[in-house]
């Protein structure tokens, strides 16, 4: 019982007041990116918000201020008044790459273990779960994710196909689990910064994925799954090491 | 009661329950039907103007269906005018009162609620009958687990969409659980459509799963809801 205390304490700490609009920022970010949030939707009131994510009114000020200052949303007074999405955020490079330098080799290999983990148990619930129709939409996806054009696009059809499937899998717990992680992954991986993602080999396998769950072999299913997640994550570091260690030659510039 | 008697008695409570729900809808629907023949006059596409009055008919629905809990009417797209799509859904928020639910109608966007695709809609659309979809996750729509019931509505003949309700799955296990709790030796209630289980009476058989293959010593009774194809699948000889 000796190191409870410590855990608790780390567990039950409070929140930063800076860090709760932060996160309140980043998540309505996250949101536009994902096209959950659409350019000229409104925003719930700030009452609403501020209830709604259980913070006081100034935190939520704080997050609407920073999310007003980088350009993503607009507040505008009287009748139709509101805070409203006016743009989405900069598929920044800059932003991508300051990320990519602000995180560890270790923190991204660990973003990639927790997401082959919900993954892999995606992926066999599937096998178990899918009708026939959800398995349509997934190879639709797959091959709608072939012609996306822009970085924006790109990431869109990928954070789209792997939401789906845990949809698939039939669980509120992974949709929400794997909505958060194409928050923190889909971004990063498309936007080209040192060397363009190959979206022929990521639709392709997303689609011998889809086709491997329709042939119900979980194994097979989750052996592709966890090869795809590990060359998104090299993908990751590889971009990392290039931009930050620059005596490597850039041969994929 | 013999198991075939204690079967036969809770198949009943279920059909009966599932009956009187889908009555009600027949009601609403027609009730629809009627609102929007006299808004229409002469003309045949429905528009923004003619919907007046669907707040009231799903608010009525939902406040007498204490499970229920979204309704309203969903437009085929070749029966409006100048819209991507129509989605007249209330449902009832945390704090019980009723809000309309929005969804994303623009084809080219990433949360396109491409609606008249799901089994909902689409096989109410083909077989002119009623229909349920589900246990699904309903991403992009109501984005919880949930069933839906629909019923083909229509003006003057002519299919207009669908009037349905959306029931959460931890509320339908309220309803069923007692019910099929008396089902001697592991059983379940399933959707044929799917093969996909709705609700079992033990740990056997899981909400959501799809049972592919009939387990050996079961065998399905069905539940008498016209079209809805869900039967019981419960043990050949209990005991």
């Amino acid at each position: 019982m000796a190191s409870l205390p410590a855990l608790q304490s780390q567990i039950y700490r409070t929140l930063p007041a800076l860090e709760r609009a932060d996160t309140i920022a980043q998540r309505i970010s996250t949101a536009i990116s994902l096209g959950m949030l659409r350019e000229g939707e409104r925003l719930p009131a700030e009452s609403e918000l501020s209830e709604m994510f259980g913070v006081a009114g100034a935190t939520l000020r704080d997050a609407l201020a920073s999310l007003r200052e980088q350009g993503i949303v607009e507040t505008r007074r009287g009748r139709n008044g509101g805070t409203f999405v006016v743009k989405a955020p900069p598929a920044a490079r800059d932003l991508m790459q300051r990320y990519l330098a602000e995180t560890s080799i270790a923190e991204l290999r660990d973003l990639g273990d927790e997401h082959a983990a919900v993954t892999a148990a995606t992926v066999r619930l599937a096998c178990d779960r899918a009708d026939p129709q959800a398995l349509d939409r997934l190879e639709q996806l797959a091959r709608a994710q072939a012609r996306a054009e822009t970085p924006e696009a790109r990431a869109r059809a990928d954070s789209r196909f792997h939401i789906e499937l845990a949809v698939a899998a039939q669980s509120p717990r992974l949709v929400a689990t794997e909505i958060r992680l194409q928050g923190e992954i889909s971004q990063i991986l498309w936007t080209p910064l040192a060397g363009v993602f190959d979206l022929e080999t990521a639709a392709a396998e997303h689609l011998q994925l889809a086709q491997a769950i329709r042939r119900d072999e979980p194994d097979t299913a989750q052996r592709l799954a966890l090869e795809h997640i590990r060359r998104n994550i090299y993908h990751l570091i590889d971009t990392k090491l290039s931009l930050s260690y620059s005596d490597r030659t850039q041969e994929t510039l | 009661m013999s198991p075939q008697d204690l079967t036969a008695k809770a198949a009943d409570s279920i059909t009966g329950w599932l009956n009187d729900l889908y009555r009600d809808l027949g009601t609403m629907s027609g009730e629809v039907g009627l609102l929007l023949e006299a808004a229409l006059g002469d003309r045949t596409k429905i528009s923004k103007r003619d919907l007046a009055g669907l707040r009231e008919k799903s608010t009525k629905f939902l406040n007498s269906h204490s499970d229920v809990v979204g309704a309203g009417v969903i437009f085929s797209i070749s029966s409006i005018q100048d819209a991507e799509g129509v989605l007249e859904w209330w449902f009832k928020n945390d704090d019980n009162a009723i809000e309309k639910l929005d969804f994303d109608l623009a084809p080219e966007g990433n949360s396109f609620y491409d609606y008249e695709q799901l089994p909902w809609f689409s096989i109410a659309a083909r077989t002119g009958q009623q229909t349920i979809a589900g246990p699904y996750v309903d991403y992009l729509g109501f984005n919880e687990y949930i069933m839906t019931c629909t019923v083909p509505s229509y003006v003057r003949g002519n299919f207009i969409g669908v009037t349905g309700c959306d029931l959460r799955v931890r509320d339908l296990e309220q309803v069923f659980i007692p019910m099929i709790r008396s089902v001697p030796g592991d059983a379940a209630i399933l959707n044929g459509n799917e093969n996909r289980v709705v609700l079992g009476n033990s740990g056997r058989f899981l909400v959501g799963e799809r049972i592919k293959n009939r387990p050996e010593g079961y065998s399905l009774v069905p539940l008498e809801v016209p079209y809805l194809n869900l039967s019981l699948l419960c043990s050949s000889r209990p005991g």
